[in-house]
């Protein structure tokens, strides 16, 4: 396996306040990379200065071995990185499908697309039957599965996800949990943000510990220090 | 009867119009949140431009006066959107609010300079045509100022809903972020936005000059104005409400003027305006809200 996105002292801050301070990590091709961190410790931040949301105030991101830290964000989709943003995001005076057709916006092939939406429909169900509904009025778990297949419109190499289960009942979750695997073994590599620890380390191959700003651990689940990790990722260990 | 008819029938036909200018206003802010105070005045400069190149061309038909307004509006948007938009930090609000009301000024001040404060003759369409149904009749040029304004509005309808543009556009206004995660370029739709709308006022000032006669600046202030009050009626970033709001004030307009006289009129559409901010701040449909 090799490295699809090598993240190296990343400092990015808003005004004064250093959210990330001198980030590093890597996410390998064809894995399922898992981020975890308590509240506040910098998880969107990194995925914001991926996406090129944010502009890091210092240090490198490579992606399939191109530079691509300050870049635009429209410069980020293009190469092959889309985002399921924190909060889902979705715009809410669209219908559905003109939701997943904004994802598909630098796309050209309007046939090609069309048949994309189809299989969209196919892989989330509950999408399908709100296709003319308004993305507000959907609930909390259809606005997080139209979150994910927009992002997946452009047809990304890596999809980073930010607290897909943020909010949403425990069967909801599972639903999610098993797309994310599916799409992974589809050939997706997947960084995910996490707070449900539990559920995230069943579905990585390795995980990354962020607290402060900083990546305290990183590890393969199932080693010994999981659970001690887990109670870091929920409590942050200033408190602990 | 026939009198009142009549005059709420005129007022709906120039109320489209406003509707036009009303849009103007409202998709700029439904794009980027700010107000751009130099929308009616730019408009009216470009009605003046396009008069100029027109004559220059020695083409006076109104015709040909409304094509060159509409590239002068469509110009004019562009620099005003690279001045107070672009060249000014839109972090800093007051700035950017500012440089657009210095900017309505600027356009004031320099048609003034340029038409020597007096008021230019400007091509009718249609101008002794009276259409006639038993016994109300229309005016020929409102007839026109309608056939124009709904055909423009239409485009833009077309455009906002119907193309890749459009979808990237209503993307920026409903949520930037998630349209940029999407791959659009928000400085990119904001600059169309404003070329787009330029276009739209650089027809609109090019009607108002025409149905009216004559072009100068006293046409600006009263034209902001009611620009702005369709915007508010409407709901702020709302189109449909623009539309619907500019007939309202057109129509409400002449039937304030035809029971109160010229002079009252738009005191009543002022207090229409107060109106519409305590009872429904949120304009004619204010939207539901989506989640998050
Ligand atoms: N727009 C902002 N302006 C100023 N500070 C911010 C801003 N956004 C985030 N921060 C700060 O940066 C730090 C990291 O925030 P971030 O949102 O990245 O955390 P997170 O790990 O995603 O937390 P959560 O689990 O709650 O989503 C926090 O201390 C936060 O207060
Ligand atoms: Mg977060």
């Amino acid at each position: 396996m090799s490295a699809l996105l090598e993240v190296k002292d990343v400092v990015t801050a808003y005004g004064k306040i250093e959210a990330l301070k001198g980030v590093s990590l890597e996410v390998q091709q064809g894995s399922i990379t898992c981020l975890l961190g308590p509240n506040g410790a910098g998880k969107t931040t990194l995925m914001m200065s991926t996406a090129g949301i944010l502009r890091p105030r210092s240090g490198s991101i490579q992606f399939a071995g191109a530079e691509i830290a300050g870049a635009a964000p429209h410069a980020i989709v293009a190469r092959g990185i889309a985002l399921v943003p924190e909060n889902r995001l979705v715009f809410p005076g669209m219908t559905v499908t003109e939701n997943l057709r904004a994802g598909a916006y630098q796309r050209a092939d309007k046939a090609e697309i069309e048949a994309h939406i189809e299989r969209m429909f196919a892989r989330f169900a509950p999408l399908k039957a709100r296709a003319t509904q308004l993305g507000g009025t959907l609930s909390g778990g259809e606005q997080q599965m139209l979150s994910v297949a927009r992002a997946l419109m452009s047809r990304p190499r890596l999809l980073l996800m930010d607290e897909p289960s943020l909010g949403l009942a425990p069967l909801i979750v599972d639903e999610i949990f098993r797309i994310i695997a599916e799409l992974n073994k589809d050939g997706t590599t997947i960084f995910l943000v996490e707070q449900n620890a539990h559920m995230a380390l069943k579905v990585a191959n390795h995980f990354y510990l962020i607290e402060q700003g900083k990546v305290t651990f990183s590890g393969d689940p199932g080693s010994l220090a999981e659970d001690e990790v887990i109670r870091r990722a929920y409590l942050g260990s200033a408190r602990a | 009867m026939f009198d009142f008819i009549q005059a709420v029938l005129d007022g709906i036909l120039f109320g489209t119009i406003y509707s036009l200018i009303g849009i103007g206003f409202t998709l700029v802010f439904g794009v980027m949140h700010k107000i751009n105070m130099a929308y009616a005045a730019a408009s009216i400069g470009a009605a003046y431009i396009g008069l100029v190149s027109a004559s220059a061309m020695k083409a006076a038909s109104a015709w040909v006066v409304f094509g060159c307004s509409l590239v002068a509006g469509g110009v004019l948007g562009f620099l005003v959107y690279l001045i107070c938009f672009h060249l000014i930090p839109l972090r800093n609000e007051n700035a950017t609010l500012m440089s657009t009301v210095g900017m309505l000024l600027l356009a004031d001040e320099l048609i003034s300079h340029a038409t020597t404060g007096a008021p230019q003759n400007y091509p009718a369409t249609l101008e002794d045509v009276m259409f006639r149904f038993g016994e109300m009749s229309m005016r020929g040029d409102l007839v026109v100022v309608f056939g124009v304004s709904v055909v423009c509005t239409a485009a833009l309808l077309l455009l906002l809903y119907r193309t890749r543009l459009g979808l990237a556009t209503r993307a920026v206004a409903q949520q930037p972020i998630a349209a940029q995660l999407c791959g659009m370029r928000v400085a990119q739709v904001n600059t169309l936005t404003f070329v787009i709308t330029g276009v739209l006022g650089g027809i609109a000032g090019a009607l108002i000059c025409s149905a009216v006669g004559s072009l100068s600046i006293l046409l600006t202030g009263p034209l902001t104005v009611k620009g702005l009050i369709v915007t508010v009626i409407g709901g702020l970033g709302s189109v449909p409400g623009a539309i619907v709001a500019g007939l309202l004030v057109g129509g409400l307009e002449n039937v304030f003027q035809h029971f109160r006289g010229v002079t009252e009129r738009d005191m009543y559409v002022m207090l229409l305006l107060f109106a519409f901010l305590i009872f429904r701040p949120g304009g004619i449909f204010a939207k539901g809200q989506g989640r998050d």
